[in-house]
């Protein structure tokens, strides 16, 4: 079955052109558009969950031409950026009132979205290039969107690492090019598996890892994450921590790693090394913050490293070829977490845009006692941070349990537990945020706020109720076998068996 | 399939978690629904506990790698707490229809009410880790919801309790995974590990700490003071009183008895009856020099806690059946205190022993509840902290006979430890009994009238039971506690050796005569009673009134001891306070590493770089 694959960049692009026309009276026209644009691709999404196919770009033949390819893993990444998009998008058309230009923002928007949707379906790295400076350079306008001073600092440090990043990539992918005469990624993978690694192309991984893993904000490439993220308007907070260091990052590192070099200890180990670092370096820098929105940036970098070191710990039990059901755990611990993160991290940066704006502030000394005021929202936040500490049922719980559940297995002791203190230490500092901004005194200047209603509490409500039911994407052997698995076995067979890979 | 078992564990948490999201007009209908199925969830129970035989199992998750079913079973053990556990719902419940603690955010503090309840049967009908340490979890939640509930402050002693108890259910899930690895499965009725290599011994520790931490013993207690001070006295009542306490008992005996093989007097039977002693002593000794009424308290549901683990620690039938014995009688003393202590605030307003006084004629049905309680919890005889206290000496002594490890030969400092404990917590109380009910009335009380019918019902309730349990002890002996543990005749044989029922005659011939001889002499001479003489000056009432908060000072002062109190009221032995500031040191670092300057970030991805390549380049 050929699912509409060039939709997927087609329809946001497209959109993208055109709304920034509709100005004065048709604004309104523009907003609806947003969302029916963000609406379609969820919907588009959906169908293609477990589903595969490829397209070719115009008809041409591999070698010259540009293909599309949509396996298990790069429709979980798809689902992940349709909910996101959609629930952001939703959450936007109150939210950007504050800001002029709405429909030069929705433009943005849904350039940094056909970016996305190209990175996970290209099957030809030159071409993943070209949308990840897509996705990037809207990024960079999108964070400096409110041209204050402060924004306009993050969003140049964040351009200035991003371009290096992207330097970085284009040098890897001429240095691929060089040793292998290809850019399709089935063939690279194919001849990599016949001549074998050579300095050149161990160079050229090297420079992957370091280029996507700025992008994923894996430490110590993190350096731009914590100004650029809180700095952005709320959605787009929202759509960075959630799936944009995802899409751009983590995926590609996967799929590059897994499908096309193939995995090796070495390799694993530096996976499994950035995550653990992440994860530490992230969650203790989180847990002193006073800026709510930061607290949450750096709590991206220390969970993008729990879904790091679950695929990690899958190559380093398939590299040491270990038992492939432990490896397939540890990824699926990953992967689930992957999901579950772009959920529940994008439900709290809505969550403190929507206090941001009924506040006016940011700092939790400021806050206090909005649970009086605020009681919708609060309940949405709190649901988010019960799922990122990990507190059963919600679906962090299950993610975290199966990675560590993986790791004990494995035998990395010492790993699981690093895991689970991260965990505990991620719990306090979402304590602190309810502490602060929640519960306690109100402060005399707050008494008159006003609970957010309309679509931003129904933006909230539609992810604290996935929240929920998205542990049933794990618990529901059905949506187990449709969603996740798939994406699981394309790693883990990539990882075990190197022909599987090159049949698309 | 016994379907039944599912109800007391699905149905409130069903509730409960809907309750939490209800908007607040519709809290009446929240506390008739919460008290309905809190009731439901006792009833339930009951027929829970008198079935033979009952086992539920759906499997919630099947990977290849492992699954997760939900298997409840019942236990015998299991089951008899399960029955306790709900009636105290039931109590507590129709006591917050009248405390003020639960006006605020009223769905929230039923809701959560009702997912304690639910987690708990949850706990003590599972025989799956997994699921265990999933309602172990929802229980704590559900503590940090009802703390928060509390007036000012309370939302720094519920973060606290979160986070210890937090950090403890961070060791049970590490603690569950190396079980699993180690034996295979995460069927606890199936698990046997011997505690003779290291990784099963470190299992064991994490597990411990997990139970112990619940239960409030040391090192990770000073959430419960904390909370104690803070919360609505309702929810120490249920949760730290009560329920905290039957499931860290419950899970403790549950890893000693079953899930691992412990040897008997050996290294972790000195482990644990170190910290039973420790926590006996130290937290009495702190317990005694606290002016405020819940924090005294509270510290005492710390030091009691000592009681059971040593129990538990002699590894002697007779020494865990007293341990379990304890539990219950704990639980109920020290609910009905909370729950006194929650109506005397009530009434009174405040919970500082120094502004109240007198309240014995005000407050009668109060005093009497807490007197009948203050003296169970001080072991006296015939009430039923003496009967289970007596059982946890006679293990002690038992353990000193019969088994020749560290654990054993130190027999003499468990029992003075013990014994010295118990004696303080008497004086503890006496000072608690002289500043609320007798002493003089302080002014601004004189108005004070008895907490209304629906708070009084449950510490009466609650009173008799200590009562009733302390003369007829060998009923719930012989009814729950001994059959569920399997341990029947030669405890029953130990037990001989102490007559309740006599003594209690005997106790009340010699009130009797008491009551006669005081009668008599009223008649037989004319007392004339006039207002003291003080050489024609008039004291005002407040300043004669003499606090009981003054009765340890000695102790407080003493040299040596005052240094301690000192530390330990700056927090310097909390590790709460001590992690959190280990922690701040490391963020500062990180946080002086990030100072905002771009050419240093590009620095860093150099040298990332770099490292990335020498791994990734020089293997190849």
């Amino acid at each position: 079955m050929n699912a509409p694959l060039p939709m997927f960049v087609a329809i946001p692009l497209v959109a993208a052109f055109v709304l920034p026309v509709l100005k004065g009276g048709l604004k309104p026209v523009a907003t609806l558009l947003a969302n029916l644009v963000t609406l379609t691709l969820l919907a588009l999404a959906v169908m293609s969950v477990g589903k595969t196919g490829t397209y070719a770009m115009g008809n041409w033949t591999i070698p010259l031409g540009i293909n599309l390819v949509l396996d298990g893993l790069s429709s979980l990444l798809l689902l992940a950026i349709g909910v996101i998009s959609a629930a952001a998008m939703l959450f936007s058309v109150r939210y950007m009132e504050q800001y002029t230009a709405k429909p030069k923002y929705f433009s943005l928007f849904l350039l940094m979205v056909a970016g996305m949707n190209g990175v996970v379906l290209s099957g030809d790295i030159f071409n993943l290039y070209v949308f990840l400076e897509i996705a990037s350079i809207a990024s960079y306008a999108l964070v400096g969107f409110g041209g204050e001073h402060e924004e306009l600092e993050a969003s140049f440090k964040y351009m200035v690492l991003g371009s290096v990043a992207s330097a970085l990539v284009l040098f890897g992918v001429a240095l691929v090019y060089a040793n292998t005469g290809s850019l399709n990624m089935a063939q690279i993978s194919a001849t990599i598996r016949q001549i074998g690694m050579n300095i050149g192309l161990a160079f050229a991984l090297s420079l992957f890892v370091a280029g996507f893993g700025l992008k994923a904000a894996l430490v110590p490439f993190h350096a731009w994450l914590p100004d650029a993220h809180p700095s952005a308007p709320a959605p787009i907070s929202a759509m960075l921590s959630g799936v944009l260091i995802k899409a751009l990052g983590v995926y590609v590192l996967a799929r590059l790693i897994f499908t096309v070099f193939g995995v090796s200890v070495p390799v694993a180990w530096v996976l499994i090394a950035l995550g653990v670092s992440s994860m530490v370096i992230g969650v203790f820098l989180a847990v002193g913050q006073w800026d709510f929105k930061r607290l949450l940036a750096y709590h991206s970098i220390s969970q993008m490293g729990y879904v790091v070191l679950g695929v990690g710990l899958g190559a380093l039990i398939l590299a040491r070829e270990g038992d492939p059901l432990w490896a397939s755990l540890a990824i699926l611990g990953g992967l689930f977490h992957l999901l579950n993160h772009a959920v529940f991290k994008s439900l709290l940066f809505l969550a403190s845009g929507s206090v941001e704006m009924a506040t006016g502030t940011r700092q939790l000394k400021k806050m206090g006692g909005l649970v009086e005021r605020m009681p919708y929202t609060r309940a949405t936040c709190a649901i988010a941070s019960a799922s990122i500490a990990g507190v059963p049922p919600f679906n962090g719980f299950w993610s975290k349990l199966i990675l560590v559940l993986a790791a004990v297995q494995a035998g990395f002791y010492l790993l699981a537990a690093v895991t689970v203190i991260v965990s505990l230490v991620t719990l306090l500092s979402f304590l602190k945020v309810q502490r602060y901004v929640f519960l306690g005194q109100l402060p005399e200047d707050l008494e008159r706020t006003q609970e957010n209603g309309g679509f931003m509490l129904g933006a909230m409500a539609f992810l604290a109720v996935l929240c929920l039911a998205m542990s049933l994407l794990v618990l529901l052997p059905g949506l187990r076998e449709t969603v996740l698995q798939p994406a699981v076995d394309v790693l883990v067979q990539a990882g075990t068996a190197p022909a599987a890979v090159v049949a698309h | 399939m016994d379907t039944i078992l599912l109800y007391p564990v699905i149905v409130p948490l069903a509730v409960g978690f809907v309750m939490l999201f209800l908007p607040r007009s519709l809290g009446r209908l929240s506390q008739v629904v919460a008290l309905m199925v809190s009731v439901a969830a006792l009833v339930f129970s009951i027929r829970i506990f008198r079935l033979d035989e009952g086992a539920y199992t759906w499997t919630v998750l099947a990977l290849d790698a492992f699954t997760l079913d939900l298997l409840l079973t019942t236990q015998p053990l299991g089951s008899f707490i399960l029955m306790f556990a709900m009636g105290f719902g039931v109590l507590i419940t129709l006591y917050s229809f009248k405390s003020s603690a639960s006006v605020r955010r009223i769905n929230e503090y039923y809701g959560s009410i009702l997912l304690a309840i639910g987690g708990s049967a949850g706990i003590l009908l599972c025989d799956h880790l997994l699921f265990l340490l999933i309602f172990w979890e929802i229980v704590t939640a559900a503590l940090y919801l009802l703390i928060s509930t509390g007036g000012k402050d309370s939302n720094f002693a519920a973060t606290k309790s979160f986070a210890m108890i937090g950090a403890s259910d961070a060791s049970f899930l590490l603690g569950a995974a190396m079980v699993w690895a180690l034996s295979g499965t995460f069927v606890i009725s199936q698990i046997s590990l011997a505690t003779t290599s290291a990784l099963p011994v470190i299992a064991f520790l994490l597990l411990m700490l997990a139970a112990i931490t619940k239960a409030g013993a040391m090192p990770l207690h000073t959430w419960l003071p904390t909370g104690g001070e803070y919360a609505p006295t309702s929810v120490m009542a249920l949760l730290p009183a009560a329920l905290d306490k039957l499931l860290g008992i419950y899970l403790l005996i549950v890893i000693t008895r079953g899930m691992f093989v412990l040897k008997s007097g050996g290294a972790l039977s000195l482990v644990l009856a170190i910290i039973g002693v420790a926590t006996i002593v130290i937290a009495v000794m702190i317990a005694m020099v606290q002016h405020n009424l819940k924090r005294l308290l509270s510290y005492h549901a710390i030091s009691q806690v000592g009681y059971m683990i040593l129990g538990i620690a002699t590894m002697t039938p007779i020494g865990i059946a007293g341990g379990v014995f304890h539990m219950l009688n704990h639980a109920i003393y020290k609910s009905c205190l909370f729950l006194c202590g929650g109506a005397v605030e009530d009434a009174t307003g405040t919970a500082e022993l120094e502004e109240l006084g007198g309240l014995g004629k005000r407050m009668p049905l109060t005093f009497v509840a807490c007197l009948i309680a203050a003296l169970s919890i001080s072991g006296i005889p015939p009430l039923n902290g003496f009967a289970s206290k007596w059982m946890v000496y006679h293990g002690v002594v038992e353990m000193g006979r019969t088994q020749t490890g560290a654990a054993g030969v130190m027999w003499p400092l468990w029992l003075l430890g013990a014994m010295f404990g118990s004696a303080l917590t008497l004086a503890s109380f006496v000072k608690i009994l002289h500043s609320i009910f007798l002493s003089r009335v302080p002014d601004r009380l004189r108005e004070t009238k008895e907490a209304s019918g629906l708070q009084t019902a449950p510490m009466l309730v609650l009173a008799f039971l200590c009562v009733f349990f302390g003369v007829f002890y060998r009923v719930p002996l012989r009814q729950f506690i001994l059959p569920a543990l399997g341990a029947a005749e030669e405890t029953e044989a130990a037990l001989g050796s102490w007559n309740a029922i006599l003594a209690t005659a005997l106790l009340l011939i010699g009130i009797g005569v008491g009551a006669i001889v005081l009668f008599v002499s009223a008649f037989a001479k004319q007392v004339r009673s006039v207002p003291t003489w003080a050489c024609g000056e008039t004291q005002a009432n407040d300043d004669m009134i003499i606090p009981g908060t003054h009765f340890y000072k000695t102790v407080s002062s003493m040299k040596g001891l005052k240094q301690l109190y000192s530390v330990q009221r700056r927090g310097h032995f909390d590790l709460y306070d001590q992690s959190g500031r280990a922690g701040l040191a490391l963020t500062g670092l990180l946080r002086w590493l990030h100072n905002g300057v771009l050419p240093v970030y590009l620095t860093w991805v150099v040298l990332g770089l770099l490292l990335v390549l020498l791994m990734l380049c020089n293997i190849w």
